[in-house]
């Protein structure tokens, strides 16, 4: 809402300088986001006459001015062509500044000198749009600055209001706080009703069908009005606030619109077939057509002005192209009235029209404005557009909507609030937005009674005036005190430790987090190969994405990694560990209580470059498989997960078949990891190979664990012995592990499989493994002997079992 | 050396003129060599060359037969008191060539220390993650406890049962992804001060952080973001107290006492409601680009959790009051960071995310 210091002067003394009164109204709760000063600085800019115009000798579109300053004779080029000579007009002298930092310099245009510039009404920041340079009306005053000549000096004030203020939507509202903030009273009195000739109701009439919709519908008649551009004054008006002039009529209901508050609708009454008015529902399909062109396909909800035919305007929302103010429009019917602001409302969302009216119609406006604007507005248009008004006004008017008064209690606004407010200031406070404060009726004084008006819709409860109260006497006067009550700190939830515990391990692994939109492009199935009857196709869609490539919530981590991976390779960063830990989505499979989808955390973690940082000192080895396992390993270790275990083939799609693998528990997967599918690779632009995994968190949290036990430290030193061995390639390092640990001894403490070896020297189809067993006794330092003793057995074993080969 | 030329002169006086002249000579010899040997081994060979059973003195000592008997006992007892006086000169030498030795290799294994360090890879938390974390130890302190809710929201907790029936204009202030009619992307974490308060009873004192949605994406906005809400329902909860503990937050967040300033606001949730603005933290309240020259800065929003939200869930709204706030975490990250652009946070480019 902008409105401007002089109209609101029209309404309250301003006491304050305008970024004082800026800075109170913001405290205040109407937010000034922007202040603009029109005419600050702009005192070089002066009315000067046009003495002749010729055409540029070099330039056909240039015309080269001789102008008066009243001082002296400049010339001047000018590309506008809505000048003659004898027209006043605003030079902006040479040095000059001009909003946007625009600095006027003597300058040479196509040859010819040009001593200054003659201004649009956009170069002077006084209009958003201008066709040409502004022509000065003929008696201003040559050579005086154009901005105090014309009394143009003026500040704007943009204010955000918050949408409960629907009675802050006008000029005549934001007075009324002003004046409130500055103990001033209100300046305003209803205009006296324009008189006329012929009574209205010989002419027209009002059929309200939906009073429910439309409680209140006035209208008047003026007859014989000229259309037309509107007086200076007026146009200025409205483009200070940020509008445009249309014409005469249109502009004073838009006028008299931000000035009151109520929005006006003109009809031209000679369009009005059967020359009447009927409010009524659409028929649902009925297609309308509105004064901005485009078509409507209407539904039964939506309320309709009609003639006695059809359609003319969507209530509250726009009028219709069929009974538009044209520029041989000479009988005008005025409306104003208060429509529901939920029907309002549901029309302009559902056809997606937003308009001033609509805007203030959903939020509500001040249903005893309705005759008070009607007025105003038919004043205004006699006098910008002539014409004579009928006598009187039709006022279709049921019971006035029931405002029952509010009672506040001073304990409680106390209590609220934190404040030892006295009663009376409460009252003083209340009255001075226009609200009538009477006791409240019970015999203690605590409590006031307060009428609310018809421009508050926001006030229906005691803790609306509470606020109020706190609002007018200043949120800054209420001290800051630190709860005293005792209230029991809540534990932090154990997943929340435990996610953080990951988080820990993994930066201390190396890994970077990443976080990532929880939407994603349904495409991205295909692209990471999932299978037709995958289940993670089956994934949450939006109804109003912002784009189709973030329309589905993900049901797995990976696509958007692979595409953070493929992102910084871009960019030539190659060694990456990177890790994601967020939910994942799906639906749920049954209707019912409880989460409307399932949420389940997910981790995701991938690598690919090299294994060490880049360094003199490091290895250039790129990370495998294993540096992923080891990731994983080291997880699984910080929960003390038991009984999980590596199964080979995982079958993932996305993954190479022989470099992957299903992390499990039992039955139960908890995640898979492995290296990316060189084709899934392909299609992120990826190449260089890349490693990852994802594991279900939840799954992996309800996984049994073994319980953390303390063994007693032995006092003497373990033994150990290396045995190195040839077996089959099919033979898997799990076989041989769990060969070398089933043999069992009193003093096996650990194996470590310390070196695999293929090529030179080793067999074709075999592979040579290296194991080192330790032993360990409690009581005793072992001998050579007693260790070679267990360690031929498990050497005895991995040959039978494995056919093994000792090297 | 003081001493040894003491028993030296001593000597000469009491023995055989030829043989003491060969003593002197052998021992001027041999502290020579001694003190010139730079090498354990050199001086091994010098101890064998003057000390041995073949050496110098021993020769020296078997021509004592020369001598008459009266004479032999000074001569020999001369003789021992060069080999002591050798053998010191040698055990001296000895620790000072170690010594020397020692400084030697240590100086040859001088290291450029300058060369940088073998690093292991060192990973980060995403800048948001810190800036929860930050927060939520902040308000545990406060004796807040932390509570988590759903992303995918009925529409009920998101919007209902928070006074904001549907086609109330106040839904306009966020739009809203559908996930059907009445399930959404959650618009704020406030739904889950609902899912607590009906799961709880009074007092209740937490904070949500949490992931949430919003439809509207450019600069200044990002269609997921991240918030936290806070909220404390007991008896005689005051607008005072909602004042002291944000101030009490944001002075500990950023690090000093800064400018705070309460707003008059607008949410369906509390009433009275406030928007809270810091003292710019760029510019230091004297205005600049960042706070588009109003020296504040807006940082969250707040108030008293209002009575039909109390109602909705059950409790007294004459017997419980409340407050709310909620702020969102990628505003407070990058005030504090210095991050000029939203986009950042989900870009997730490792140049950006290395810096935290």
């Amino acid at each position: 809402m902008n409105v401007t210091w002089n109209w609101l002067k029209e309404f309250t003394p301003c006491l304050y300088s305008p970024e004082e009164l800026a800075h109170r109204l913001t405290m205040a709760g109407l937010e000034v986001e922007g202040l603009r000063k029109f005419g600050e600085g702009l005192d070089s800019v002066i009315v000067a006459r046009l003495e002749s115009v010729d055409p540029h000798p070099d330039a056909e579109r240039l015309t080269l001015c001789r102008v008066d300053t009243g001082t002296e004779r400049l010339q001047i080029v000018c590309g506008a062509k809505n000048h003659k000579t004898g027209d006043l007009v605003a030079l902006a002298q040479v040095g000059s500044v001009l909003p946007g930092d625009f600095k006027i310099k003597k300058s040479k245009i196509r040859g010819c000198e040009s001593q200054g510039m003659l201004c649009s009404e956009k170069e002077l920041g006084l209009a958003e749009e201008s066709a040409g340079i502004l022509i000065l009306p003929p008696d201003a005053p040559v050579g005086r600055p154009v901005f105090e000549a014309l009394g143009l000096k003026d500040v704007r004030f943009e204010i955000g209001l918050t949408p409960n203020r629907s009675d802050c939507l006008s000029v005549l509202g934001i007075a009324r706080e002003v004046a409130a903030l500055g103990g001033q009273t209100l300046r305003f009195s209803p205009p006296r009703a324009a008189t006329g000739e012929g009574d209205i109701r010989a002419f027209t009439s009002v059929e309200v069908h939906e009073p429910g919709h439309c409680p209140r519908y006035a209208a008047r008649l003026i007859r014989g009005i000229a259309i037309g551009p509107s007086p200076a004054w007026l146009a200025r008006r409205l483009e200070s606030v940020g509008l445009r002039s249309i014409n005469n009529v249109v502009d004073v209901t838009n006028y008299v619109m931000m000035e009151l508050g109520q929005p006006l609708h003109a009809f031209d009454f000679n369009l009005l077939r059967g020359r009447r008015i009927v409010v009524r529902r659409a028929a649902a399909g009925e297609l309308f057509t509105t004064l901005d062109g485009k078509q409507h396909t209407l539904e039964a909800d939506d309320l309709m002005i009609c003639d006695g035919v059809g359609a003319v305007a969507l209530a509250g929302v726009m009028g219709g192209e069929n009974s538009e103010i044209r520029p041989e429009t000479c009988d005008v019917l005025l409306e104003s009235a208060y429509f529901n602001p939920m029907t309002v409302r549901r029309t302009s969302k559902r056809l997606g029209i937003h308009t001033e009216a609509s805007h203030r119609f959903e939020r509500g406006v001040d249903i005893d404005m309705t005759p008070v604007a009607l007025e105003r507005a038919t004043r205004l248009i006699l006098e910008t557009a002539g014409g004579t008004a009928a006598q009187g006004r039709i006022d279709v008017f049921g019971a006035p909507p029931e405002r029952p008064p509010v009672t506040i209690s001073t304990a409680r606004c106390n209590a609220i609030l934190g404040v030892t407010l006295k009663a009376e200031r409460i009252r003083e406070l209340l009255s001075s937005i226009g609200l009538s404060v009477t006791p409240g009726g019970d015999l203690s004084d605590d409590m006031w009674r307060v009428a609310i008006p018809s421009w508050r819709h926001d006030l229906e409860r005691e803790i609306d005036l509470i606020e109020e109260v706190a609002r007018l006497h200043g949120y800054d006067e209420i001290p800051a005190t630190l709860p005293g009550c005792g209230v029991d700190s809540w534990l932090i939830p154990e997943a929340a430790n435990r996610v953080a515990r990951i988080r820990q391990a993994l930066t201390a692994a190396g890994f970077s987090e990443v976080v990532n939109y929880s939407f994603v492009s349904p495409g991205c199935w295909d692209k990471i190969r999932l299978a037709a009857d995958d289940s993670r196709r089956r994934a949450v869609p939006l109804l109003n994405p912002l784009a189709e490539d973030q329309s589905v919530m993900r049901t797995t981590l990976v696509p958007s990694m692979l595409e953070v991976l493929a992102r910084n390779l871009s960019y030539r960063c190659r060694d990456l560990r990177l890790f994601e830990l967020r939910p994942v989505f799906s639906p749920r499979s049954t209707v019912g209580k409880g989460n409307a989808a399932l949420e389940r955390l997910s981790l995701c973690l991938a690598l690919c470059g090299r294994r060490a940082p880049e360094g003199w000192a490091q290895s250039n080895e790129p990370v495998d498989f294993f540096d992923l396992k080891g990731a994983v390993e080291n997880l699984i270790e910080l929960f003390g997960l038991g009984n999980v275990c590596f199964v080979p083939d995982g079958g993932e799609p996305f993954l190479h078949p022989g470099k992957s693998a299903l992390l499990k528990n039992g039955e139960r997967v908890l995640g898979f990891l492995g290296e990316v599918h060189p084709q899934v690779l392909g299609r992120f632009d990826i190449e260089l190979p890349v490693l990852i995994c994802e594991l279900d968190l939840e799954a992996l949290w309800n996984a049994p664990t073994e319980a953390r036990k303390f063994r007693p430290l032995s006092r003497f030193p373990n033994v150990q012995r290396d045995t190195a061995l040839v077996v089959n390639l099919e033979v898997s390092a799990q076989a041989v592990m769990e060969t070398v640990h089933g043999v069992g001894s009193r003093y096996f403490e650990e194996a470590v499989l310390f070196d695999l070896y293929g090529g030179p020297g080793i067999p074709e189809g075999k592979k040579s493994l290296a194991i080192r067993v330790r032993y360990r006794s409690d009581e005793k330092t072992l001998t050579d002997d007693e260790v070679n003793g267990f360690h031929q057995r498990i050497v005895e074993a991995l040959v039978k079992r494995l056919g093994a080969v000792i090297r | 050396m003081e001493a040894f030329g003491f028993h030296y002169s001593f000597w000469l006086t009491v023995g055989d003129n030829y043989m003491k002249l060969q003593l002197e000579e052998i021992l001027a010899e041999g502290r020579a060599l001694i003190a010139g040997a730079d090498s354990e081994s050199s001086l091994n060979d010098l101890r064998v060359q003057y000390l041995g059973k073949k050496g110098h003195l021993t020769a020296v000592m078997k021509t004592m037969a020369e001598l008459s008997p009266a004479e032999r006992p000074a001569f020999g007892k001369r003789v021992n008191e060069a080999k002591a006086a050798l053998e010191e000169l040698l055990d001296q030498r000895f620790r000072e060539v170690r010594a020397l030795e020692l400084e030697k290799r240590l100086a040859n294994e001088r290291l450029d220390v300058t060369l940088p360090g073998r690093r292991l890879p060192q990973g980060t938390l995403h800048p948001i993650t810190l800036v929860t974390e930050e927060v939520t130890r902040i308000f545990s302190t406060l004796g807040f406890g932390i509570v988590e809710g759903p992303e995918i929201e009925n529409d009920y907790y998101n919007f209902e049962a928070l006074n904001m029936p549907r086609n109330h204009p106040a839904r306009d202030m966020q739009d809203t992804f559908y996930v059907s009619d009445d399930v959404v992307l959650r618009t704020h974490t406030s739904p889950v001060q609902i899912r607590t308060m009906l799961q709880h009873r009074p007092p209740l004192k937490v904070i949500a952080p949490g992931t949430v949605y919003r439809r509207d994406s450019d600069l200044t906005h990002s269609p997921m973001f991240h918030q936290v809400e806070g909220f404390l329902v007991d008896r005689q909860v005051t607008f005072g107290d909602l004042k002291g503990t944000l101030k009490t937050f944001l002075n500990r967040f950023f690090g000093r006492e800064l400018g705070v300033r309460f707003r008059p606001s607008f949410f369906p949730f509390t009433e009275p409601s406030a928007e809270v603005d810091i003292a710019c933290v760029i510019c230091r309240g004297k205005g600049c680009r960042v706070c588009k020259d109003s020296g504040w800065l807006e940082i969250l929003g707040c108030g008293m959790i209002d009575p039909e939200v109390f109602k909705a869930v059950g409790y007294d709204p004459a017997v419980v009051t409340g407050y709310a706030f909620g702020m969102g975490l990628e505003r407070l990250c990058m005030l504090k960071n210095g991050i000029n652009d939203l986009r950042l946070f989900f870009e997730n480019d490792i140049r950006f995310l290395r810096q935290f």
